[in-house]
């Protein structure tokens, strides 16, 4: 369990995703890469690769780094451990996450204050209709101009 | 200073016309034509799967059932070059839209799905989903009886789909450069001296209908993939120009 029709992304989304656009595109931005990391089933393993992603980061010496997930529920297990491992390394964390009423965290801890929801119904629900809660140019803009603003905080520090 | 890494130009190959055929076909000048003909041949390969069927959408004629929608593929091929770098020919005005069911009306998802009114499941106008004025293929795909909660039957189903694509990828390599209607250059660059920064993408990775492909030779692509389940679910890292030339295939 883990996702929904209308958070899915689709092979079309990969192909022209506006995360990538933006952030690729901001040239106060040294975009190193993207990194792909699954969702494993059992919880040991979740801990395990969401540990892995953060450690690559902080031996790339990332300065920011920004997640973002189309599923919720279980893979918020997932998420919320990456973000915490990133933020335990001092690396500064936002992302994207669809959260509305129905897919809030079903974990929390200290490291989720930049992680933006990007729902798009009305009542905030998984409609089952491939694409509306999908994450747009404008969730993409403002999940790096967060960023942005979080990693300005951590150098006056 | 900034460093340029590698360039991928990708062309785009503007389609008008989508027809029922008799033989599946794409001009460069945006002519396309759809068939059946070819997809006995096709699911003979798969013994997962039990009927094929592809049909035209025409834009805005939604008013129609549909299965659960398995992907949205854009139709691209490597012309030049592994994926990345070189060059690409995508269509655009065109999509291909794969659906599945079992033979006994046992939807091929995971956690929700999207079987209706096309109408009312299938937003329009986002990065991952055609726009009004789009042309939709529909693949539909009947599967064995719960194989679309199999992984080999959802595999076999995209792996079907794929094939179909690659006789439309086969005739768009060999379009002329210069007759594309759309011309983009990405470049991948460092920026030293900026802010270093990484997206983290967390992607399907628990079963049948949660999984993430990797690694195709072809945009968008099954063929040669590589499952992120088999993987371990661990962190790969592919670069801009990697990611938006279709190196994941979405398998959820």
């Amino acid at each position: 369990m883990g996702i929904g029709p209308s958070t899915k992304e689709t092979s079309l989304h990969h192909f022209r995703d506006p995360l990538l656009d933006v952030v690729s595109s901001d040239e106060d931005l040294d975009l190193m890469g993207i990194m792909l990391v699954g969702t494993p089933d059992d919880n040991e393993e979740k801990m395990l690769v969401g540990t892995r992603a953060a450690v690559w980061a902080e031996a790339m010496r990332a300065d920011g780094v920004i997640m973002s997930m189309d599923g919720w529920g279980n893979s918020d297990v997932d998420f919320a451990n990456t973000a915490e491992q990133l933020g335990k390394r001092g690396i500064p964390v936002t992302g994207l996450k669809f959260s509305g009423t129905a897919g809030q965290f079903v974990v929390t801890n200290d490291y989720l204050s930049g992680i933006l929801d990007f729902n798009k119904s009305a009542e905030g629900v998984e409609t089952n209709m491939v694409g509306e809660n999908n994450v747009t140019e404008l969730d993409a803009r403002k999940v790096t101009a967060r960023l942005k603003l979080e990693m300005r905080r951590r150098n006056q520090s | 200073m900034e460093k340029d890494l590698r360039r991928l130009v990708i062309k785009a190959y503007h389609v008008t016309e989508v027809l029922a055929g008799d033989e599946n076909r794409v001009t460069v000048d945006g002519k396309m034509t759809v068939s059946s003909d070819v997809l006995e041949g096709i699911l003979s390969k798969y013994p997962q799967l039990e009927k094929l069927d592809v049909q035209v959408i025409r834009p805005g004629a939604h008013d129609r059932w549909t299965n659960t929608i398995m992907d949205i593929i854009p139709i691209s091929t490597k012309v030049l070059g592994a994926l990345g770098e070189g060059i690409t020919h995508t269509l655009t005005g065109v999509y291909v839209m794969l659906t599945g069911v079992d033979v006994n009306g046992k939807q091929a998802h995971e956690f929700g799905s999207s079987e209706g009114n096309l109408r009312e499941k299938l937003y329009l106008n986002r990065a991952g989903t055609p726009g009004n004025g789009d042309f939709i293929v529909s693949f539909d795909v009947v599967l064995k009886a719960g194989m679309g909660q199999e992984r080999e039957g959802v595999l076999a189903a995209h792996r079907a789909c794929d094939e179909f694509i690659k006789i439309f990828r086969e005739q768009m390599k060999k379009f002329r450069g210069e007759k594309c209607t759309e011309r983009h250059e990405y470049h991948d660059v460092a920026r030293p001296g900026k802010k270093r920064v990484l997206i983290i993408k967390q992607v399907a990775g628990q079963g049948a209908m949660y999984d993430t492909s990797l690694f195709a030779k072809e945009p968008s692509g099954t063929e040669a993939g590589h499952s992120i389940i088999d993987m371990g679910n661990m962190p790969v890292i592919v670069t801009p120009n990697e990611y938006r030339d279709g190196i994941i295939r979405s398998m959820q």
